[in-house]
């Protein structure tokens, strides 16, 4: 920057070799990130996900908790986009009437094609339990809200079709066991399944970081005890150790806010000793260079040393380290919730829809209700795009992985 | 060599008592215990209070454990399920028995499959294949194996639906009437009960080890002494074969025991969905019942199983590389 300055007062151009001499960490990642096209795809699909997930409330049709006995199992909604004449029209959808088989007892839907209900766009419900908290102002905690005096709340929904009395509806994606929108479940779930690998990994890198520097720094009888403990919790297989920290809370029966830090704090309970095996090792490298011992002979203090020139040396280290960590614990979160011990109804969360699943799984089969199975390709999607995210980042932090 | 053993052996302990003593710390963390269940007992309000005495649940946690940890290692009793008020050991040795069925067929095929595939992907680097299975890796790693399994018990029902007849089972280990077969079509029918879970434990580990496997052969052929034996005229077969393939499978040896653990959950989940008798069920309504000594039995085995693991990759790794020296 100084040197630009100079350069433009001076007249001359900068050297193009200056320039990138003094391009920063940050700059030069973004260069050897934008020749990762997965990647960046990746980023814009991820992008996209975060984005549904925090304006669920919008987006989704229907209200976060509504339910409906009386339609379990409802069939995706086709959308229209051609009339019976076989001209495009403005998408509409046919309501569906419910009979049950009086042989099988089984629900049977069919179509009932006498009226078109045409698809609204910007919809607003007016019933009082439509009103939804919208997005910024949402992630502020309710009590705090409430102290606050701040209580904005909005109708609007993206599309709908427009009924009041709710005789029809659209479900994009079917109803599960308690008749709720899967569409809408989807994206409320996001809400929990996408933050949950985020929160987690940083809480374990915090962790694993200060343990790791506390072992490396110091050494001696600190480091011992620090190893030995990491070495017995990789013992317990992660799974079984995983279950049974989530089963301390179990019996509490917390709201879900609670719940949901007790899953980030179990998570990273499992995952901390990696990167305090790895943060370690490069303290024990980093204390040994010239910068260091240089600083210390100026006479600098410890807490000097490791804030000014040791945690700066590991920006890279983290961030490649949170791309690792992040779509395992967003899978991990899944299982947990999968087994019943994670994010608790009435929250939702990918794995915990996939529960639901795994409980109708052996009555009905794939085709017969296979959107209830669409958590599943959401965890999928979310993790390949962390992973190829992480690919990217760890190409362009890393010098040492570029090809 | 037999220094090198004694010396590893004897690391293990204490290793193993802070992981179990941990265990037990998070297990005895739980609020309540097993005789929570019966305080609202309406016939016998000191019901609870009797439970907790006949089980010694009224001790310090740190107590029992020294009580439990005594048994183990002079006795090797793993105490009595609260539930079932059998012995833990005859509760889970028939179990971990079903589980061993499912986990080394698995964990022989995932290794068998995957690493001509990572030996092939890294000698064909950035070829069409190469580029495939790694499109093919990076999707394998991003599906979680209970759903994977879930939509093998749902394929197997649907298709049941429509042909009245069964191509994959849809869960268990054996059919109902498996105690009228003879021995021969005993085995058969435990065989064909287990090609859904061993094809989802093995598809499940298959993009991890082959990404392993190729980054390792990569991390060889990049090597000097390849380049060295390439220059002085080597045919490319001898040079592969010989002399990195040699070196690569070191490493396969040595992260067989780093994978066990990933293997044996991701077996977990899969005997869950399936409903394969193995232990992952019993743990999970053990934990649900806090019946402890089950948990802790079950969290001991598989930590020993796993630090028996390492130590034989090591072994094994000390015995064919002959730069390792003790």
């Amino acid at each position: 920057m100084e040197r630009a300055r100079r350069d433009v007062e001076t007249g001359q151009t900068p050297a193009g070799q200056q320039a990138v001499q003094g391009a920063s960490l940050t700059t030069i990642a973004w260069q050897q990130f934008k020749k990762h096209p997965m990647a960046r795809t990746a980023l814009v699909i991820l992008g996209i996900m975060y984005l549904l997930a925090a304006f669920a409330d919008f987006v989704a049709p229907y209200p976060e908790h509504d339910i409906n006995p009386n339609a379990t199992f409802e069939p995706p909604t086709v959308v229209h986009f051609v009339g019976p004449q076989g001209h495009l029209t403005w998408p509409y959808i046919y309501g569906l009437k419910k009979t049950i088989d009086m042989q099988t007892f089984e629900s049977v839907w069919t179509t009932d094609t006498s009226t078109r209900h045409p698809l609204k766009l910007f919809v607003r419900r007016t019933g009082i339990r439509d009103r939804y908290v919208p997005f910024p102002v949402n992630l502020i905690p309710v009590q705090l809200r409430h102290v606050l005096g701040i209580r904005p709340w909005a109708t609007l929904h993206l599309f709908g079709v427009g009924d009041a009395s709710d005789q029809v509806k659209i479900h994009l994606l079917g109803t599960d066991d308690l008749g709720a929108d899967v569409f809408g479940k989807l994206m409320f779930g996001a809400r929990i399944s996408l933050t949950v690998g985020i929160l987690a990994s940083i809480v374990a890198i915090a962790i694993g970081m200060l343990m790791g520097g506390l072992a490396g720094f110091y050494g001696g009888w600190i480091d011992e005890i620090i190893l030995r403990f990491v070495e017995a919790l990789s013992a317990i297989p992660d799974l079984f150790l995983l279950l049974t920290l989530s089963a301390i809370f179990y019996p509490l029966h917390l709201p879900s806010t609670t719940q949901f830090m007790v899953i980030i704090v179990a998570l990273s309970v499992i995952g901390w000793g990696q990167t305090a095996r790895a943060v370690r090792g490069q303290v024990l490298s980093l204390r040994e260079r010239d910068f260091t011992v240089a600083a210390q002979a100026l006479g600098a203090s410890n807490t000097r040393i490791i804030t000014r020139h040791l945690l700066p040396q590991t920006l890279s280290f983290i961030i490649i380290s949170l791309s690792i960590q992040i779509p395992g614990y967003t899978l991990a979160e899944s299982v947990l919730s999968f087994f019943g011990l994670g994010v608790q109804p009435p929250s939702t969360s990918w794995g915990l829809m996939l529960s639901t699943a795994q409980s109708f799984a052996g009555v009905t089969g794939l085709g017969d209700r296979w959107w209830i199975f669409t958590p599943g390709v959401a965890i999928f999607i979310a993790v390949l795009t962390w992973n190829l995210l992480g690919d990217g980042l760890r190409d362009a932090f890393d010098p040492k992985s570029r090809r | 060599m037999l220094q090198f053993i004694v010396r590893r052996l004897f690391n293990l302990i204490p290793t193993f008592i802070i992981a179990t003593f941990l265990a037990w710390g998070i297990i005895q963390a739980a609020p309540g215990d097993f005789a929570t269940q019966f305080a609202f007992d309406q016939v016998d309000p000191n019901k609870a209070e009797r439970i907790r005495q006949l089980l010694g649940l009224d001790q310090a946690w740190y107590v029992r454990y020294l009580y439990w940890l005594r048994n183990v290692f002079l006795h090797f009793n793993f105490g009595t399920s609260m539930t079932s008020k059998a012995s833990v050991t005859a509760l889970i040795l028939p179990l971990m028995r079903n589980s061993m069925v499912l986990l080394i067929p698995a964990t022989v095929l995932a290794f068998a499959i995957a690493i001509p595939i990572g030996v092939y992907s890294a000698l064909h680097k950035y070829s069409l294949a190469d580029r495939l299975l790694t499109v093919f890796s990076l999707l394998g790693l991003a599906v979680p194996n209970f759903f994977l399994a879930l939509i093998f018990l749902a394929f197997s029902v649907q298709w049941f639906h429509h042909y009245h007849w069964f191509l994959i089972p849809t869960g268990g280990m054996t059919s109902t009437d498996f105690s009228s077969f003879g021995p021969v079509r005993q085995v058969l029918d435990v065989g064909w009960h287990l090609i859904g879970p061993v094809i989802v434990v093995t598809l499940s580990s298959l993009a991890f080890v082959s990404r392993v496997m190729r980054g390792e052969m990569l991390e060889v052929l990049s090597q000097d002494y390849i380049r060295t034996a390439r220059s002085k005229g080597l045919s490319q077969r001898a040079v592969n074969m010989k002399h990195a393939l040699r070196n690569a499978i070191l490493v396969i040896v040595a992260i067989i025991g780093a994978t066990l653990p990933a293997l044996v959950s991701g077996a977990g989940s899969v005997e869950y969905v399936t409903g394969w008798p193995g232990i992952t069920p019993l743990f999970i309504s053990s934990i649900f019942a806090q019946d402890v000594y089950v948990v802790m039995a079950l969290l001991t085995i598989l930590t020993l199983m796993l630090m028996v693991g390492n130590l034989l990759s090591d072994l094994a790794l000390a015995l064919i590389d002959p730069r390792i020296r003790y």
